[in-house]
């Protein structure tokens, strides 16, 4: 069983009652894990609105919650219901991607701040040049040309920074520098 | 709108939700369905004319049975295709049942011992019956649709095959009034093909009808 069932469970169960608090709660708790669920297979802009959708779809839909079954299973069957919507309209793709409750649940938002947050950190230790470009090539997809032509360094020495400055933090990591560790 | 500003809008609205309140709008809805049914029975084909003695028969009661079971079935699939998450295996496993104690009663009639058997299978109405039951059917299976689309039905094809089996099994129930066959045989092969054909409609509809 998913981790957060009973929470979410019993929030649900009380904002069926009428507690405006705990559906506060419940529909917060949603946004996290829908946000990470759309960014994973929409387009950014898509994405907030598949949200919203799933969060009008979970309000007045429902009374299509049976207490006897488990909560989280029923969100994902709206998530899901709309991701295949969204496909559907944008005719993007025939297929949509298998995957369970789980992994609706499995991912939120705040687990991916965290990486990103570690990520800017360990980059952080580079020197202001190399970081731009790790960052560049390897974050924001620029292409090595692109770059190349941005620094007016020559595309080899763009790699040959680039891969340099991977392996440091690479060692830097290996040796214990891991930004999560507990010291 | 920003999705927070959403949510503060939704928990203000909240209302509260009776735990039975989506069952009782579907048993509501089915219900209008089928008195539909009745009227289209009643005024394009009639009731039959030997109504008050059939009405004891084991023929009348097979039907009556057999029809009544699998369209207490279908609700049950219609129940549960209107709820995400929900499984609908149970229920189509347990449509085996009425499926095979006709076959059973067909095969006893049509080996007893100087049995007609062309007459218990094709009666004299076997060319119109399963027309007309799908025929009888269609305002019960507007009525399901209907009810489906305020509910929230994730796989629309098989929710549409659900409401078809149920008002198609609603509406062989429906017929039965209408129709003098009461051969096991006849009911298993002919009123099964009605519901069948229902179904099929129901699960074509149902990719684009029953989106919300």
């Amino acid at each position: 069983m998913i981790a957060q069932e009973a929470q979410y469970r019993d929030w649900m169960l009380a904002a069926l009652m009428g507690d405006a608090g705990a559906y506060r709660k419940l529909l917060e708790g949603l946004t996290r894990h829908l946000r990470s669920y759309y960014a994973r297979r929409l387009d950014p802009a898509a994405a907030e609105d598949a949200v919203q959708e799933t969060l009008i779809a979970v309000h007045t839909r429902r009374a299509s919650y049976d207490p006897a079954l488990p909560f989280t299973a029923w969100v994902y069957g709206i998530a899901r219901y709309k991701l295949i919507d969204e496909y559907r309209r944008h005719r993007r793709r025939a297929t949509v991607p298998l995957d369970e409750a789980a992994d609706l649940f499995s991912h939120d938002e705040t687990e991916e701040t965290i990486a990103r947050r570690d990520v800017t950190r360990l980059l952080d230790r580079l020197p202001p040049a190399k970081r731009q470009l790790v960052k560049d090539i390897k974050l924001e997809g620029v292409s090595v040309a692109e770059a190349a032509k941005r620094t007016g360094m020559s595309e080899s020495s763009v790699k040959v920074t680039v891969h340099r400055a991977l392996k440091s933090l690479a060692e830097d990591v290996r040796d214990g520098e891991d930004p999560n560790a507990d010291r | 709108m920003r999705t927070d500003d959403l949510i503060a809008d939704l928990s203000t609205r909240l209302e509260r939700v009776a735990p039975s309140a989506l069952t009782r709008m579907l048993a509501a809805a089915v219900l209008l369905g089928l008195i539909g049914s009745v009227i289209l029975m009643l005024s394009a084909l009639g009731l039959r004319h030997d109504f008050a003695r059939a009405i004891t028969s084991f023929g009348m009661w097979t039907k009556l049975v057999y029809t009544l079971t699998i369209a207490a079935i279908g609700f049950w699939l219609v129940e549960r295709a209107g709820r995400p998450g929900a499984d609908m295996a149970q229920p189509v496993r347990v449509l085996v049942l009425p499926v095979l104690v006709i076959v059973v009663l067909a095969a006893a009639q049509l080996l007893t011992p100087g049995a007609d058997i062309a007459h218990l299978i094709l009666g004299h109405s076997s060319r119109v019956c399963a027309f007309l039951v799908t025929f009888t059917a269609l305002p019960t299976l507007a009525a399901s649709f209907w009810a489906l689309r305020r509910m929230a039905p994730t796989r629309l094809t098989l929710a549409g095959l659900g409401a078809g089996v149920f008002a198609g099994a609603a509406g062989a129930f429906v017929y039965s009034f209408h129709c003098t066959e009461g051969s096991a045989p006849f009911i298993g092969i002919w009123y099964s093909l009605g519901i069948v054909s229902t179904a099929a409609i129901g699960g074509i509809l149902g990719r684009s009808l029953l989106r919300w």
